[in-house]
């Protein structure tokens, strides 16, 4: 088979995709689930073709080499070649979170308006349903245009012809990948195409990946664990890799291990909370004919992994053929183009019952009694190419056992937000990237466990508290200035959840149950749920050395006053 | 038409007073009906009535008159 390699030159991700396809274009690359539909697979060599055609259509369209095209899409079988069409043409594909019905049309584009000014976004690559929302960006941000390629068919009817050469090397970017925050205060994380491949090389070699292999996933591609591990990942290395819809696995989750088992998958990543997710609520009349014994690794990453959810999973599942030693960990985040440390496979990761007591001050010592100890998963060992300190207040090393922050610096790394000089320097000092986790060491390996930052992290979503407060400070009945936002661990859920504490004059309970409402409706609208909302009188909240209403004071205060049954926080 | 014992399983799932809840209505405009919390009313009307539903039928539920249809259509079959 003859595939026109588009870019010249080696060391693209491209050409890559042009050589696994060359060698045998009939494997499949991709298969596209969905739920009570056959699915749609992908042989190497059709999703090469479809892609030059996109990428022949986007070229004649204006698109040009190092454009930034977001891409907005609904889970679509056409989506894998367009993003691949957008690397052929030498433009820079950004996967963007299809906004979800709750988020107001108008926060939607404004976010957007706000991320095209860092990102630099160029196109918008999206659908018919989203054009009236998005057509006011042009002209009032750096978006030149839309364009709806899933839904033109001439791109893919169109006669074959010689497809748009694209100079195309290593150090050029690959793609635009974000990192926390709500639509508009993303970071942009730009990776060259040496970044990706030389991390899912290195990654694909730790996790063992051979010709055997198979991944299945649920995870959105905008997440860097979907895009990066489950979509990069096996492309480059040329195994096969089963998405599902992540709208349709979190209505049903059995649909993964349905997938694991019909396709007989290997390889998965989650986050912590799918594991409790589908521990609790799948249903036994699911689970008839359901063997998960293919399964080699089960990757608990992007939220801190926590052991009774792992044995929880384990316990529910081993019956169907759940291999223990298939549990495994991972961290991971987007400005290392993904996994920093991972547990090798084959063995369970490491746990560690640690004196609560010395634990409150920093020190993670064997608890001489497990009973009362915190038990500490570990997240393995360093990835060739990448380095940790875990450092103290100042910046000083501390030793193995003892908690700090993690600083990292890694062959993959980016090296800054894309237009976003201030974060930037706040992220990075002397070559390293200051993670804002907190953990320890133990030998060669890491515990990852908690933040130094404010971030919550509900359901492998990063969130900053701050622009939660935002948007609740402008309410009716909220003393402006006087919110808090934070992250309440919710055991259940296996994740946090998020709760607010608001200052109001309200007295009369109707007006304050409507005020709840009016707080809990205001996070959907920025595509946030509020679980808890605390009202409280004015100068309730504490404030830090700072002036402002101080988060973790705040959090025990009204946790502590609840848990009392104070009347005033009475139908929190 | 919604049943006002339908309307009353998913208020208590979600741990709400009261919201207007009509056959148009989509999880996406009832206050706290979130992606994650979705699995909890399914299991907590399930659990209700005594009835299962499949993974395609959840999946297909557009609103809560498809769910009360759904409901209705269980609970016919079971006699």
């Amino acid at each position: 088979m003859s595939m026109n390699p588009i870019s010249s030159q080696d060391g693209s991700v491209w050409c890559r995709w042009c050589e696994n396809a060359d060698k045998s274009p009939d494997s499949v690359a991709i298969v596209h689930w969905r739920a009570g539909s056959p699915p749609r697979r992908w042989t190497r060599g059709e999703l090469v073709r479809a892609s030059e055609l996109f990428a022949t259509a986007l070229r004649s369209s204006g698109i040009i080499k190092g454009d930034v095209c977001a891409i907005i899409a609904r889970h679509n079988p056409l989506l894998y070649p367009l993003y691949l069409g957008c690397v052929c043409a030498g433009a820079i594909p950004a996967i963007l979170a299809y906004p979800n019905p709750r988020l107001h049309p108008e926060k939607f584009r404004n976010g957007l308006q706000g991320m095209s000014q860092r990102s630099g976004l160029d196109w918008i690559l999206t659908e018919r349903a989203l054009e009236a929302v998005l057509q006011p960006l042009i002209g009032k941000s750096t978006i030149k245009g839309l364009k709806f390629p899933l839904e033109d068919d001439k791109a893919l009817t169109a006669t074959p012809g010689p497809p748009p050469v694209t100079q195309c090397c290593g150090t050029d970017p690959l793609l635009l990948q974000h990192s926390s925050g709500t639509t508009g205060l993303q970071k942009p994380v730009l990776l060259s195409h040496r970044a990706v491949l030389e991390h899912v090389t290195e990654y694909g070699k730790l996790l063992g990946v051979s010709q055997e292999d198979k991944v299945a996933s649920w995870l959105p591609l905008y997440h860097d664990m979907g895009l990066i591990a489950t979509f990069h990942l096996p492309l480059t290395l040329g195994v096969p890799t089963i998405l599902i819809d992540p709208f349709e696995w979190v209505l049903a989750p059995s649909l993964l291990l349905e997938v694991i088992s019909g396709e007989q998958a290997t390889l998965t990543w989650l986050p912590n909370f799918a594991l409790s997710m589908m521990a609790d609520k799948i249903h036994e009349d699911d689970l008839q004919g359901i063997a998960l014994d293919s399964c080699r690794m089960i990757i608990n990453c992007s939220e801190p992994v926590r052991h009774r959810d792992q044995e929880k999973f384990y316990r529910r599942f081993a019956r169907r053929g759940l291999k223990r030693e298939a549990l495994s960990s991972c961290y991971a985040m987007a400005e290392m183009t993904f996994a920093v440390t991972q547990t090798p496979p084959g063995r369970e990761p490491t746990t560690l019952a640690i004196d609560a007591q010395r634990f409150s001050r920093g020190v993670a010592r064997p608890a001489a009694d497990v009973t009362v100890g915190k038990i500490c998963v570990s997240s393995g060992g360093l990835l060739p190419g990448c380095h940790i300190r875990i450092v103290d207040d100042e910046g000083n090393d501390v030793e193995d056992g003892r908690v700090g922050e993690i600083w990292i610096k890694s062959a993959s790394m980016f090296d800054g937000y894309r237009n976003y000089p201030e974060k930037t320097a706040a992220a990075l000092r002397d070559g390293w990237y200051l993670s804002g986790d907190l953990g320890f060491s133990i030998g060669d390996e890491y515990f990852i466990v908690g933040r130094k930052k404010d971030l919550v992290i509900v359901a492998g979503n990063n969130i900053y508290p701050e622009d939660i407060e935002m948007v609740m400070n402008d309410l009716p009945g909220v003393i402006p200035g006087r919110v808090v936002a934070f992250g309440e661990e919710d055991p259940e859920l296996g994740s946090e959840r998020l709760s607010v504490i608001a200052e109001t004059p309200l007295t009369d309970e109707a007006e304050r149950r409507q005020l709840r409402t009016a707080i809990v409706e205001a996070g959907m609208g920025i595509d946030v749920s509020i679980a808890k909302v605390y009202l409280v009188p004015p100068r309730f909240l504490v404030k830090s050395s700072a002036g402002k209403p101080s988060r973790s004071a705040n959090k025990e205060r009204a946790i502590r006053l609840k848990e009392e049954g104070a009347a005033m926080l009475a139908g929190a | 038409m919604i049943s006002p014992e339908l309307k009353q399983v998913i208020l208590s799932a979600l741990k709400l007073n009261d919201c207007e809840l009509n056959d148009a209505t989509a999880a996406y405009e009832v206050p706290g009906w979130d992606s994650l919390s979705h699995v909890n009313v399914v299991l907590a009307v399930e659990q209700h009535y005594g009835v299962r539903f499949k993974s395609v039928e959840v999946i297909r539920m557009k609103n809560v008159g498809d769910l009360q249809r759904l409901v209705d259509s269980k609970l016919a079959g079971q006699h």
